[in-house]
């Protein structure tokens, strides 16, 4: 109990902390709180009323190279992703509700329920197809600012929130100018960085009526075995209300 | 279906032909992925979906020499099989009316190494629909659906005593379908959290093996809470002439390693064959006489799994099973089995009767035989992207019989895999896991279109 809310207050100090922090940045967006900027690089990598997206994810690892196809469609905490190739995965489902993860396949008899941590293929976690919510999932611990790729950028230190995230610690580059997430490092609970995942933003959607940038491709490098590299690139995204049938496990196999 | 051979070649000729017709759509299908291609097809293309899985694979097997199959002369199990399936999927999803049909083509050749069929060899063929259904949505949360279809649910591996409908959950191996059963269902989903299905279990469909009784229409009501924190549904089921039960499953996600979950059943009545002592010549008959019961028997799994950093999932189980056999009733099934297997050979209406017993003894209706069970497990899929491994243990904490399944599978590009199932039990002959076979090994391709 007590270390419950320990952990509580140490969320809202470092909160706190970051929001001070905030009323410092300096940019276009300055009335923006760290929380909202982290929530608008959110929306350009998924969005809360819905979205559905083609994913082409090729990856080599150990230099034998794997690719898939996959459809997702993403609300709010849950996605569903179907693979759509090759031939060996077609008609594969990972079903995922917040945390809660159900993974089906033609053949098998009823979904089973897996851990976030388990691997999709190559570099990429499970966690790593759905819509982004880091707003949600992790704290700002600090905030300060520097260049990718001679553009300005908001560099995030995120903590994870609760044991419940992909990943214990996440350091954050986002465009000062685009609101974009650029870059991203990736850390164990021990503190070693694992994999690092660079992002590009050549599509295009509306949300309230208004263009915005949204996320063409995300390419993860091991930080342990530079070579292996997978690259997911993100076509035909639709903004639209996805029905929460397309989310419920009774339908989920049939 | 009992064909003759020349019949069977034709069904046999016909079903390639037609697979490969209803194949030709596929490279243009496959337009729709580059958004290339008509209108028309990629219309479709987005309705329409054709899946085709052929699998050939031989079966090596040993049989027992147990009271159950004394010499192999009732079960009669073949020491090899050769194997071929094909297994076309059909999808039409026609907003409102989605169609699904699942026909099934098997052919099987059996050599006997053991028992009255010693040095003998058969091919056998099956063609039939293991699942199809029509569901129909009435609203943009509301589903109305018949078909004939392998409903499962619950997280566990050992079995899944929440599904008052199947005994098998299809986890001891994925390459073998379950039957389907024949099912009307309606499913309302009022929010994202919540969902209410009633489920009619109308007919038993060509699941007709595993029950002791003819098939007995069931109803069920099953609520489903899926959360922020976790998942959980209760079930609440009315077998006509049988049993009632109120099943239950859950679980969390503790962290992105450590998954929590339980799956259990409260059975008022259980419709099963228990070892009853009384005057018949082998001293007690199988009987069902707990299906009156005005108590209820608990039902309990609990479960655990962890994921390592390095990708692989270990996963422990522990069962307790109320309807299992006690030590006591376990003891006079083991004699009442020994007694018509020594019966068999006696010829004359003592054998008859010694068949039937043993026909009772094999397929008594109970899930599990005993009581108290133990699970474990290690999977790692994706090993070098195209190895899938599964190590599983599985033990009978009562008569400490166990069994030792290996499933591996190895992906050759992108359309043929390579797959084995292994399975070793460990236990004397008046043992759970050591009264059928004493290994068993399926290796086998599957080629997906």
């Amino acid at each position: 109990m007590i270390k419950r809310f320990a952990k509580r207050f140490r969320n809202t100090l470092l909160c706190a902390m970051a929001m001070g922090m905030g009323l410092h940045l300096s940019c276009a967006y300055a009335s923006l709180s760290p929380t909202e900027i982290l929530r608008k690089a959110d929306e350009a990598r998924g969005n809360a009323e819905g979205v559905e997206w083609r994913i082409d994810i090729r990856s080599v690892e150990r230099g034998r190279e794997q690719h898939r196809t996959l459809r997702v469609r993403a609300r709010s905490f849950n996605s569903l992703a179907e693979f759509l190739a090759p031939p060996n995965v077609k008609g594969q489902k990972l079903l995922m509700l917040d945390r809660n993860m159900w993974f089906a396949k033609p053949g098998l008899s009823k979904p089973v329920p897996i851990s976030p941590r388990q691997k999709l293929i190559g570099g990429a976690a499970n966690g790593d197809i759905a819509s982004t919510n880091y707003a949600g999932d992790y704290n700002i611990v600090k905030t300060s600012e520097d260049m990718v790729n001679g553009e300005k950028c908001y560099l995030f230190d995120l903590k994870a929130s609760d044991n419940r995230a992909t990943y214990d610690r996440i350091l954050y580059w986002i465009s000062i100018e685009r609101l974009v997430g650029l870059k991203a490092e990736f850390y164990t609970v021990s503190g070693k960085m694992f994999k690092t995942a660079v992002f590009e933003y050549k599509n295009s959607v509306k949300i309230g009526g208004k263009p915005r940038e949204f996320i063409s491709r995300m390419v993860i490098t091991s930080a342990l075995i530079k070579n292996d590299v997978t690259t997911m690139n993100y076509g035909r995204v639709v903004i639209r209300k996805i029905p929460d049938s397309v989310f419920n496990l009774n339908l989920l196999t049939r | 279906m009992r064909m003759t051979l020349s019949k069977r070649l034709h069904v046999f000729i016909i079903f390639v032909f037609l697979a490969g017709v209803l194949l030709q759509p596929a490279p243009v299908l496959s337009a729709e992925d580059d958004g290339s291609g008509s209108p028309e097809i990629r219309k479709l293309a987005e309705v329409f979906r054709f899946d085709l899985r052929i699998l050939s694979y031989g079966v090596l097997q040993q049989p027992s020499d147990s009271s159950q199959n004394p010499g192999n002369n009732f079960l009669e199990i073949p020491r090899y099989t050769g194997n071929m399936e094909f297994r076309p999927d059909l999808t039409l999803k026609t907003d409102p009316l989605d169609l699904m049909v699942k026909p099934r083509l098997h052919l099987e050749y059996r050599v006997w190494e053991e028992g009255s069929r010693e040095g003998t060899g058969d091919w056998d063929n099956d063609l039939y629909v293991n699942e199809w259904l029509a569901r129909w949505r009435a609203r943009e949360n509301l589903f109305v659906s018949y078909g004939r279809e392998n409903l499962q649910w619950g997280p566990s591996f050992l079995f899944s005593p929440s599904n008052p409908f199947f005994l098998d959950n299809g986890r001891r191996n994925p390459y073998v379908e379950v039957p389907g059963m024949d099912f009307g269902r309606v499913i309302w989903i009022p929010d994202s959290t919540w969902t209410v299905s009633f489920i009619a279990n109308t007919d038993e469909g060509r699941n007709d093996i595993n029950l002791p009784g003819p098939f007995e229409r069931a109803y069920a009501l099953k609520m489903d809470y899926q959360g922020r924190e976790g998942y959980g549904s209760l079930i609440l089921t009315h077998r006509e002439n049988a049993e009632n039960s109120l099943g239950f499953f859950g679980g969390l996600t503790l962290s992105d390693a450590v998954l929590v979950y339980v799956e259990g059943a409260m059975i008022r009545g259980v419709y099963a064959l228990y070892p009853q002592a009384d005057h018949s010549p082998f001293g007690a008959s199988m009987e069902r006489i707990h299906a009156d019961d005005s108590s209820a028997q608990p039902v309990i799994l609990v479960g655990s799994s962890y994921t390592f950093a390095e990708g692989g999932t270990f996963t422990g189980e522990y069962a307790h099973y109320s309807p299992g056999y006690g030590g006591a009733e376990a003891d006079r099934y083991y004699a009442l089995r020994r007694n018509a297997a020594a019966a068999l050979s006696y010829g004359g209406p003592i054998s008859g009767l010694g068949e039937l017993t043993l026909g009772h003894t094999i397929n008594t209706g109970l899930r599990l035989l005993r009581r108290n069970y133990a699970l474990l497990q290690y999977n790692r899929n994706n090993i070098n992207d195209c190895i899938d491994l599964t190590c599983r243990w599985t033990q009978n904490l009562d008569d400490w019989s166990g069994q030792l399944t290996v499933l591996g599978s190895y992906i050759f590009g992108d359309h043929i895999q390579l797959f084995t199932v292994g399975t070793l039990n460990e236990g004397s002959d008046d043992t759970e896991f050591g009264g059928f076979l004493d290994y068993q090994c399926m290796i086998g391709l599957q080629y997906t279109f």
